[in-house]
Formats: C-alpha cells, structure tokens, sequence
C-alpha cells in the first residue's frame, strides 16, 4: 500500500519535473539535429560532425578536465575544512565563518573575476606589486591568466556550493560513532579520516559532483581569465561557436552541450552507485543523536587566525577591490590620486537609475518566491530520490540535473524555444518557471544528504503512533531536514539573486533582473557601477543568508 | 500518501493556473493598449548600448515612451527570429550591425517604409529597402595618455608591431569577435598598407607582440585606464563614456575603419505609428547630435561629429559586411596566426 502511493509520488514528480526540465533540453536535442539555425529544420548530424571533428575540440576537453576535476577538488576539500572547524570545533568567530563561507556565492562571479585580475594580473597586479615591493622580485610572482588561476578563482566561487551541502550533514553527526573509535583508542585525526569522513561520503561526493557539473557550465571565469590566457574550455569553446559570425547556431552549441549532458548524467550515476547503501550513512535515528564539539586546545587560536588570514584574503579582498572600484571615477591601481579623487558618483547613479531599482524588485521577488518553491518541491523529490530508491527515482534525479548540466549561454535559448510557444513568453513566471527547472539540483543535493542521515525508523514510529503521511513529513522529518532545508534555500536564492543566464535571453523591458542590469554596465565598460550594483547584492544577500539561517535556528530541534 | 499527492497536484495545478491567468490577463490587455499604445508605446530592440539619452528625449518630445531591449550582437538574429516565426515579436523598430539587419530583412522581418528625416544622409545610407544606416561602429587605436609618452603614441597601424608594445596590448579575439574580425579584413580589403604582403607582416608583427584577448570591446578600455595595458584595439567612443579616465585616440595617418550600424522598422511592428515617429526622431540631427555628444558615436548625419579631439579630421570608412561563412574562415584563419 505505501509502496503504491510511493510509486504514485514518484511518477507525479517526474511528470513535474519533465514539463519543468525536459522541454528547453528537448527544444535543443532537436535544434542539434535541424538543418539552419531555429528549432526545427530537416534532420542533420552536420553540427555534431563539425564539432567532433574539430581537431581543438580535443584539446579544449583535455584543459576543460583539469579545470574542473581540480576545481571542483578545490571547493570540496575547503568546504570540509571550513565545515569541519565551523561545526565539529570549539573555533572562535564560527558565525562569521558561516556567513564568509556562503560569501562567494552572492557575488556576481564575473565581478569576482574581475577583482582577480586586478589583484593578480601579471602586468600590474595589486598583489603582484606589493610582492615585487617587498622580496624584490622582478617578475610578477603570480600570473591569474592561467589553468592554476582560473582553478582558484572558480574553486572559491563554487566554495559555497560545497560548504552546504557538507555543512548540514556535518552538524547532525552522531557522537556515538566517533566515540565507539575513541574508546578503541584512536586520536583525532584518526577517527576524522576512518569515521567522520567515510560517513560523510554522500555529503562530499555530491558537493564534488555538484561542483564539476558548474564548473562544466561555468563561463565567467574561463571568459575573464581564461580567453586573455588563451586557456579555452567547454564553455569558451561554445562561446567561440556561437558567436563567431552574426548568426548564432546554438544547435552547434547544443551538440557540444550533450558531452557535458552526458558527463553530468554519468557522474549521477556514479553517486547512486557509491552510496547504494544509504543505511550506512544514517547518524540521526530513533537512538537519539548530540554532536559533539572538540576541543582544538592549543590549536584554537592559530587555526582561528589562519582561517582569517584565509578569509580576508581569498574572499574579502576581491570584494573590498569591489568597494574600492565602486568610488573611484575609473579604474585606477591604488594611489594617492585615486583615494583624493573618490567619490560617490557611481553610487548616485545606480541609486537614482530606475530600471535598477524595478531590477531590484523583480530579482527579490524571484529570489524569495523561487527558492521557497523550489525549496519545497526539492523536499518531496529527495524523498523519493532518497527513501524511495527504484528505478523511477534514478530518472528523477537524472530529470533535476537536465536542465542544470547545460552552460547558461545554451540552455537560456533552449528555454527561449520552449517558452515562445507558449503564452507565458516575456513574462516574470517564465523566468521564476526557468530558474527552479535550472537550479533545482542546490535544492536537492543539501536535502538528500540530509535525508540520507535519517533514519527510516523515525517514520516508522511516527506511522505506528497513528500519524499520517504528511504528519509524519511535516513533525518529524522536516524539523530534522532544517540544516538541509536553510541550506537549499541559501543556495537557491542567492543563485536566483544573481541568476544570469536565463535572465538575459528572458528578460524585457519590466523584467529586468539585478544581472542584466550588471551585465549592460559590463557591456558598456561602466565598472564603477557595476561594482557598487554588485556591493548592493551582495549586501542584501548577506541580509538574507542571515534571515534563512536565523529562521532556521528558531525551528531547528533541540538537539541535547 | 495521498493527501500529500493531492496537495502537490493542488500546489502545481495553482502555479500553471496562476502562471496562464497572469499571462491571458496580459493577452487580454493587449488589445485595449494597442490601439491607445499606438501612440504611448515604442518598443525597441537594440545592439547600440548607452542609448537612453535619447529614448529619454524622445518621450521628452513626443510624450511616447521608448522600452529598449538590449540583445548583443551574437543573439540578436536568433532571438528576433525565435520570437517572429512564433508571432510574438515585441519590437516595433531594431537596431543591430548592417550584416544582421541584411538578415532580418531576408527573412521578411522588417518592412519598407520611407524615412523623410534619412534624405540628409548620404545616398549609400539609404539604398537598402527599410534599413537605414545611421553611423559607424569605428576602431581605432586607444591609449592610456598618463602612461604613453606623445612621442611613443602610434603614427600608424604598424607601429603597434614595434617591440616595444609587446605584453602592452589588449583586442577584442580575433578568432571570434565578428567585429573585430571585419576590421582586420577591412585593413586588406581597404588596402590600407598598400599590399596583402604588408597587412600579413601587421598580422605577424601584432602577434608576436602577444596582445592579451578579451571577449569583446567592451572589457577593452578597463586595462588601459588602470595600466595593466598601454594601448588597445578598442573604440574612440570610450573616451567619452568613460571621462574622466585617461585615455584618447592615436590619431594615426591612415583611416579608420568600422561596421555600419542600421535601423528599421518590423513589419509586425505592434506600434506603427510610434515606430515611424520613433525612427525619422531617431534620424534626426537632434537625436544623432546626442548620440555623438553623449555616447561618442560616430554618426552619419553630416556636420555631426562626438567631442573627440582629431575626430572630425578623420576619414572614418564603413566595412564591407562579411558573411558568416567568411568570418569562420578568416577567423580560423586568424587563430593559427595569433596560436589561439
């Protein structure tokens, strides 16, 4: 009986999510097999031969490999880290930590990128010339144009992604199983690498998973940093396909998006696979569970002050070069003319530019409006990914990666095709629809790995105690579920803050967003503007990583 | 199980239903507007940026509201394409490159009309059915004037080969950029070095001095204005939308050289009547006066010219428009020669 209704569930989502995923990525399957240069046209492999005959392409996918594995290795491996002293650890400042963690994700990456290049260029790098001051070196000592740089940068903006999904599975961690370790003698750092890391392995494999699959469609960093250094990947690559001429063939592009397609289903599979057996991960039961802090003793101030210098460096630097750029009247190294000409001139004239406070609107109401549904339909999806577990529930999985897997610059059109067919074209719902489609998977991942970790039992005992279906979601497994749920929100809202790619190709004249007004000023030059329009996001993300986080706290359960 | 199916079904039905309410609402107020929008609304799709010193004048003096819509140059055709084989095209009047209005054209999307205010203009302007050519996307040598000496600026384009550019230079990729490639072409094509030998000795020259590529023009004055760069293949408008950063033109012996900009009106155009009174004020010497003052274009009316030093002195030629087959070859032609 609960099996049929599962089943029921299921296939109701996977018949949500293919109307939500399946359209625009079925739009550019057919434009990738059509004759010209629209959706529809006489059935050719033409575009799929130029492609996969292009001698570059090889290379490109050789450069697109390293950039992402090492990425997306990047991100997880720090996320651990910043999660493990945040959450497992007696560190001092843990709530800003929290806050700096999730910091890169509000910030439009190509601004990020950006500041990068003027902190690291290797002609006049900020950072460059004050280590050339101080150890006398004659070249610079680091060059940003490069794989190693471009790893970096995209590892630090893809740092959030990873920290929460990692996070919340962190915090509910059950103490018996490190202490069962401790009583068979083991020290800290052996219980972290044979106990606390094994058991994390659904949280860590699906924030790595979820970092390649963005880096793959990630374009402001190889476009900023990598196209000067003549580094191209997957997504410059598209790039070059689409607009090397005044007619863009995004079914050209979409013949290179199906590799990554396929990558991305792949990788889905390999993460069902090597966590097959969720009982093994489960650390809240029926038993109770109370995460334990360690003492870091005489560790605590020294890691405290290296995850500072950290912090300020990696992270807070790019954006006081935001702050900086905000106020001077063009873009000038730091000097003495600079600071005596600051001004609030850019600041003035985003504040008193309409369409940028209708874009303001609209990308707060799509940012709170979208990540509450999409938060929501997340928790019934990775039910059933998680509890669920058949056949039909890998296709679910497979469904809310579809439309994510694509880079920004394909799938924008493939939503295009699909929403000019319908009456909701040029309207705010298309992109609040075209949004949740994309990014469901930020909803999902935190959720599934916070599934993961509970037990069935607890649903079991509730059913037995005459509870309901949705009674037993709505008083047991969703106050579980908190760290899960505030982080899928936060990730939700603050990619929908700053959403680009579906924004550009659906936004009209009243639906402007925050990005498309950051981009025109990218396209007219304007930095200025353009920084202090992205300081004004992220300030306001901030607000709202905050707000989420503080709720969160209020329904979370006490755990002692 | 099942009431929480029903309250997904409910929770879906609710957003569909809400989504085709909203969306008929505004189909159904569509009509109403159409007939009083006629003459309230103009709605415009441009590749142009930094336009809205005249959509501002333009409600100023007619009391119709002008919506842009900025669509770069590479989605341009798609979208208006997309959007006009499907019916729902927006726009009234667009703006784009000569060479995507030449395609718009031949797909039937704009429509003949006669422009009163396009007569002052010269008569190759003008030659093309609906499409009215109105300036010059032109490029020249841009330089950061605190850090180039007056003596060190580039007299000629083969300067720029000297030695001492090299690690100084940024360009838009002249592997992809459409722009940026016709200008290249136009330099052969133009004769502007006096042989094909000498332009391939610029190309071979430019190269070596391995100039760093950006994806467009519009990330091109940011390195020259800080002093990561020296001097760039980039456009004289900048001087002006970017003051009071430190940059101006070289103004080099030999023309300068751009794409034709164009406009016209769609012949689905919702608006008409406001796309006719939108296009001949568009044409006039008052809105091309703003365009070179405020924007620094280079417009076609004549006398009109942007408040750049040197630039009324100069021979600006429009490029011939290259098809797309010929832009992936010369540009794949221009990847082997810069190793891109």
């Amino acid at each position: 009986m609960v099996k049929n209704r599962q089943s029921k569930l299921t296939y109701l989502l996977i018949v949500i999510l293919a109307l939500l995923t399946l359209s625009p990525v079925v739009m550019l399957v057919i434009g990738s097999f059509s004759k010209g240069l629209n959706t529809f046209g006489d059935f050719t492999l033409a575009k799929y031969i130029s492609v996969y005959t292009d001698p570059s392409f090889y290379a490109v996918l050789g450069n697109t490999l390293i950039f992402v594995l090492f990425s997306a290795l990047f991100s997880t491996i720090l996320a651990l880290f910043l999660a493990y002293l945040n959450n497992r650890t007696n560190i001092p400042g843990k709530f800003m930590f929290k806050v700096i963690s999730v910091v890169p994700m509000m910030i439009p990456h190509v601004l990020f990128a950006v500041s990068w290049a003027l902190l690291l260029n290797p002609s006049n790098g900020i950072l460059n010339l004050l280590l050339m001051n101080i150890f006398r070196l004659e070249n610079a000592p680091f060059n940003i144009y490069s794989i190693r740089g471009m790893i970096m940068v995209e590892g630090l903006l893809d740092l959030p992604i990873a920290y929460l999904i990692i996070a919340p599975a962190m915090a509910s961690f059950d103490i018996s199983l490190e202490e069962s370790s401790r009583v068979f003698g083991a020290g800290n750092m052996k219980t972290l690498f044979r106990i606390t890391l094994p058991v994390l392995r659904p949280a860590i494999l699906a924030a790595f998973i979820l970092c390649v699959v963005r880096c793959l469609a990630s374009f402001a960093v190889p476009s900023v940093l990598g196209m000067p250094g003549r580094t191209y990947v997957l997504a410059t690559y598209i790039y070059r396909t689409v607009t090397t001429g005044f007619i863009a063939d995004y079914g050209k592009a979409a013949a290179v998006g199906m590799s990554i397609l396929i990558l991305s289903i792949s990788l889905i599979y390999v993460y069902r696979y090597m966590t097959r057996s969720s009982e093994k991960y489960v650390t809240v039961s029926s038993r109770g569970f109370k995460p334990v802090v360690i003492e870091l003793k005489k560790a605590r101030i020294p890691l405290f002050v290296i995850l500072l210098i950290f912090s300020f460096i990696l992270i807070m630097l790019p954006i006081l070069v935001l702050l900086y750029t905000s106020f001077v009247p063009y873009s000038m190294v730091p000097s003495v003319k600079a600071f005596t000409s600051m001004n609030l001139d850019h600041w003035k004239n985003v504040l008193n530019d309409p369409v940028s406070l209708s874009s303001l609107k609209n990308s707060l109401f799509l940012c709170i409006v979208g990540a509450s549904l999409g938060t929501l339909l997340s928790i019934f999806i990775s039910y059933v990914i998680v509890k669920v577990k058949n056949k039909a529930s890998g296709i679910l999985e497979s469904l809310s990666f579809l439309s994510f897997s694509f880079p920004g610059i394909v799938i924008g059109i493939g939503f295009m095709w699909f929403f000019v067919r319908t009456p909701l074209y040029a309207t705010i719902w298309a992109l609040l629809i075209g949004y949740i489609a994309t990014y469901l998977p930020y909803g999902i991942r935190p959720m599934t790995s916070a599934f993961i970790q509970i037990h069935s039992h607890l649903e079991e005992s509730s059913t037995v105690c005459g509870a309901s279906f949705l009674t037993t979601i709505r008083r047991i497994v969703i106050p579980l579920l908190i760290p899960g749920i505030v982080s899928g929100w936060i990730l939700m809202a603050t990619m929908f803050f700053r959403e680009l790619s579906l924004s550009v190709v659906l936004s009209r004249p009243g639906t402007e967003t925050m990005a498309v007004q950051i981009l025109k000023f990218s396209n007219d030059g304007l930095w200025g503007r353009l920084s202090a329009l992205g300081i004004i996001m992220i300030g306001i993300s901030v607000l709202l990583v905050i707000t989420a986080n503080l709720v969160g706290n209020h329904f979370k359960p006490e755990t002692n | 199980m099942k009431k929480t199916i029903r309250v997904i079904g409910i929770v879906t039905s609710f957003l569909i239903m809400g989504s085709m309410l909203f969306a008929a609402g505004a189909q159904e107020k569509a009509p109403q507007k159409e007939s009083k929008v006629m003459e309230e609304k103009v709605a415009l799709y441009a590749s142009i940026t930094a336009i809205e010193p005249i959509l501002a004048a333009f409600q100023k003096d007619t009391g119709i509201l002008a919506e842009n819509t900025r669509l770069s140059t590479s989605n341009f055709a798609t979208t208006v394409l997309t959007e006009f084989q499907a019916g729902k095209l927006a726009a009234d009047v667009v703006q784009a490159p000569l060479p995507v209005m030449e395609i718009l054209k031949q797909y039937g999307v704009i429509k003949d009309y006669f422009s009163p205010a396009a007569q002052s203009y010269a008569e190759w302007t003008r030659n093309n059915g609906g499409i009215y050519q109105f300036g010059i996307e032109y490029v020249a040598l841009i330089y950061n004037t605190e850090l180039v000496k007056a003596a060190d600026v580039p007299k000629r384009y083969e300067d720029l080969t000297l030695p001492k550019w090299k690690n100084k230079i940024v360009m838009a990729n002249p592997g992809n950029h459409a722009t940026t490639i016709s200008w290249l072409v136009g330099l052969k094509e133009n004769n502007v070095f006096g042989s094909d030998a000498k332009w391939m000795e610029f190309l071979t020259g430019l190269a070596a001095n391995n100039p760093m590529f950006v994806a467009s023009f519009g990330p091109t004055p940011a390195p020259i204005e800080s002093g990561e760069k020296l001097i760039g293949i980039s456009m004289p408008k900048y001087i002006i939308t970017k003051a009071p950063a430190p940059l101006a033109w070289a103004q080099v012996e030999q023309p300068l050289l751009g794409s034709p900009r164009a406009i016209g009106i769609t012949a689905s155009a919702p608006h008409p009547n406001a796309a006719e009174a939108f296009m001949e004020y568009w044409l006039s010497d008052k809105a091309m006066s703003l365009l070179a003052n405020d924007v620094g274009e280079y417009v076609l009316t004549p006398g009109v010219f942007p408040p750049i030093d040197g630039i009324d002195k100069a021979k600006v030629i429009p490029i011939r428009d290259l098809s797309d087959e010929e832009l992936l070859k010369w540009g794949a032609e221009f990847e082997k020669i810069f190793k891109l």
